[in-house]
């Protein structure tokens, strides 16, 4: 057999489970979002044409722009936040002299194995007004009097769901920086240690230029999956209070799936939420696979 | 690595103390709350541990609703999908491990031809499995849900399985293909001499090899399928085939359930993937990486 029809029959599963569960729902999902599609036309099976009826209505709907606001303001907190706190915490357990360290080394992929969806309801708990756990121990240790309403209020609600997100998600990016960090030549740091270069000399002209590319890498891994949020949204605020915490995909969720059932106008929200990411993926493929060969 | 003074030396200590206390917070937290009365968690608002404590909140979901225990004694409703813990459960396990399995066995034979073959075609495909990674489920789930309803595929876990295979393979295929290719060549090359066909040279000679990568690669895809919640919430309705994740997302805002119980649901639902995660913390940490960057 040729070495190309060999790689053609490799890869047989692997086109037919794209095309099918990838790019004919990514295709139809752009045909949904130019049709009216209604649970009453599901029913029938037959749908209208309506040309850019549903983008021009998702684009006038207050609550879509205000989702993407939150959405934003979301991603940057918490890709921001993960950024910093991978790079100081990577550091962290970088010192082999700590004995400290080694238990945060040992504990630092834990939460990468908590369900999402429990990692959000879990957080409510902690978050509760009532008989929340966070206000117990602030209770505890005297620090506060009344209780806070951490996740109740409108004012605080979207950066009380980063705190969650940032806490699962974190290790993914802890990881990715340590390993850079562990190919980094100690013969630079000694050279520098001769030169006389003060430990934050060091990092700044030495560990931080090294560590760019991975550092880009994250952002936009993050941002892309940030962008794309539900889960902790769901278990902690349903979007509420009010509108503070609805976030892209939290409002393609609820115009279609719950009444009046909207799949056009869903599909299209849908389908603008993946156009801001594809042109994430496009920054990170030039990233990554510049010149793409293995 | 460098002589670090008295105070630095505290600082570090103090640092990590503070990370331990972060990651540490929601666990104390489920554990607390799971094993405590909805009386106790009301009578006083401002205690972390409360004065007595009690296994009744997992009794009452692993006997299926029918021991009740003293905390439940009182109450005449459950909800349903805390009897059908056992049932979600065993789903969760059917679907992660065909999940599982599937996205090895196709993510391996991709991988490796990708890695070996060098064609336009098997470049353009790495490329197209780079941004399929980044489509968010939400945008699939729409018309999966209106094709999965045309052609009677809603409430079946085949239909659950088939979606996550296709929406994960392509993180397979980005953690697999860096570990085929520094696999030297030279051993098929051998193998092929003596007369092996390529297939058998790629299943006798390199899968062997690349069986850390298999591990790693294995472990993430079970952990992501275990976790994932909008396939099977959107495709499946019914009870007898919801996923654990399914259930769980069903208690939010059942005014019927308070925090204990839920927390217990939520402690039997991340053990596992707990487990995992602390037999096999080397084998993800290189899967992550290798699927983030290129080798």
């Amino acid at each position: 057999m040729s070495a190309g029809s060999f790689a053609f029959f490799m890869n047989l599963p692997t086109l037919f489970f794209l095309g099918l569960v990838l790019a004919y729902p990514v295709i139809y999902a752009g045909y949904l979002s130019v049709h009216q599609v209604g649970l009453a036309q599901l029913r029938r099976g037959v749908f209208a044409f309506n040309g850019w009826d549903n983008y021009s209505r998702v684009l006038e709907d207050p609550l879509f722009w205000i989702a993407i606001k939150n959405t934003s303001i979301f991603t940057a907190i918490t890709v921001g936040s993960e950024v910093v706190l991978a790079v100081l915490i990577a550091l962290l357990l970088n010192q082999t002299g700590i004995w400290t360290s080694r238990i945060t080394r040992f504990l630092i992929l834990l939460p990468y194995a908590i369900p999402p969806i429990a990692n959000g309801l879990i957080w409510s708990f902690l978050y509760s007004f009532q008989f929340g756990f966070l206000n117990r121990i602030l209770f505890s240790l005297g620090l506060i009097d009344d209780p806070i309403n951490w996740a109740g209020n409108p004012d605080t609600a979207l950066y009380a769901v980063t705190v969650p997100y940032i806490w699962r998600t974190l290790p993914f990016a802890i990881i990715l920086v340590h390993a850079a960090l562990q190919g980094i030549p100690r013969e630079l740091y000694e050279a520098a240690a001769v030169d006389g270069a003060r430990a934050w000399h060091r990092f700044w002209h030495i560990t931080l230029p090294l560590l760019r590319p991975i550092i880009a890498i994250i952002l936009v891994l993050r941002t892309a999956f940030a962008f794309a949020v539900f889960e902790e949204i769901l278990a902690i605020t349903q979007g509420g209070p009010g509108d503070a915490t609805w976030v892209a995909a939290w409002y393609s969720y609820k115009i279609t799936f719950s009444p009046p059932n909207n799949f056009g106008m869903g599909s299209a929200s849908a389908f603008i939420l993946t156009l801001m990411i594809g042109l994430i993926a496009l920054v990170y493929m030039r990233m990554v696979y510049r010149r793409v060969t293995l | 690595m460098f002589a670090t003074s008295r105070t630095t030396k505290l600082m570090l200590h103090i640092a990590n103390l503070m990370v331990i206390a972060f990651i540490l917070l929601p666990l104390v937290a489920v554990l607390i709350g799971s094993i405590q009365s909805e009386k106790a968690l009301q009578a006083d608002t401002r205690r972390v541990l409360p004065l007595e404590f009690t296994l009744d909140n997992f009794t009452v979901i692993l006997t299926k609703g029918e021991q009740k225990g003293r905390i439940f004694e009182q109450v005449t409703y459950l909800p349903d999908n805390i009897k059908n813990f056992y049932t979600a459960f065993l789903n969760s396990a059917i679907v992660a491990g065909s999940v599982t399995f599937l996205t090895l066995l196709f993510g391996s034979l991709s991988a490796y031809t990708i890695a070996r073959q060098r064609f336009r075609w098997t470049l353009f495909l790495l490329q197209a499995n780079i941004v399929a990674r980044f489509v968010p489920v939400i945008v699939l789930m729409i018309p999966l849900y209106v094709v999965m309803r045309s052609v009677g595929q809603l409430n079946s876990l085949t239909g659950v399985i088939i979606a996550e295979t296709g929406f994960l393979l392509p993180y397979a295929i980005l953690i697999l293909a860096p570990y085929f290719d520094t696999i030297p060549a030279e051993l098929e090359e051998a193998a092929r001499i003596d007369g092996c066909s390529r297939f058998s040279a790629f299943v006798h000679v390199v899968l062997p090899l690349a069986t850390p990568a298999l591990a790693a690669c294995g472990v993430i895809m079970f952990i992501i399928s275990w976790h994932e919640l909008l396939i099977p919430l959107i495709l499946n309705a019914r009870p007898d085939v919801m996923t654990l994740p399914v259930v769980i997302a069903s208690l939010v805002g059942d005014v019927h359930v308070f925090f204990n119980l839920m927390m217990a649901i939520c402690l039997l639902a991340l053990a596992p993937t707990v487990i995992l995660v602390a037999l096999l913390q080397r084998y993800i940490v290189e899967g992550l990486s290798a699927g983030a960057v290129k080798g």
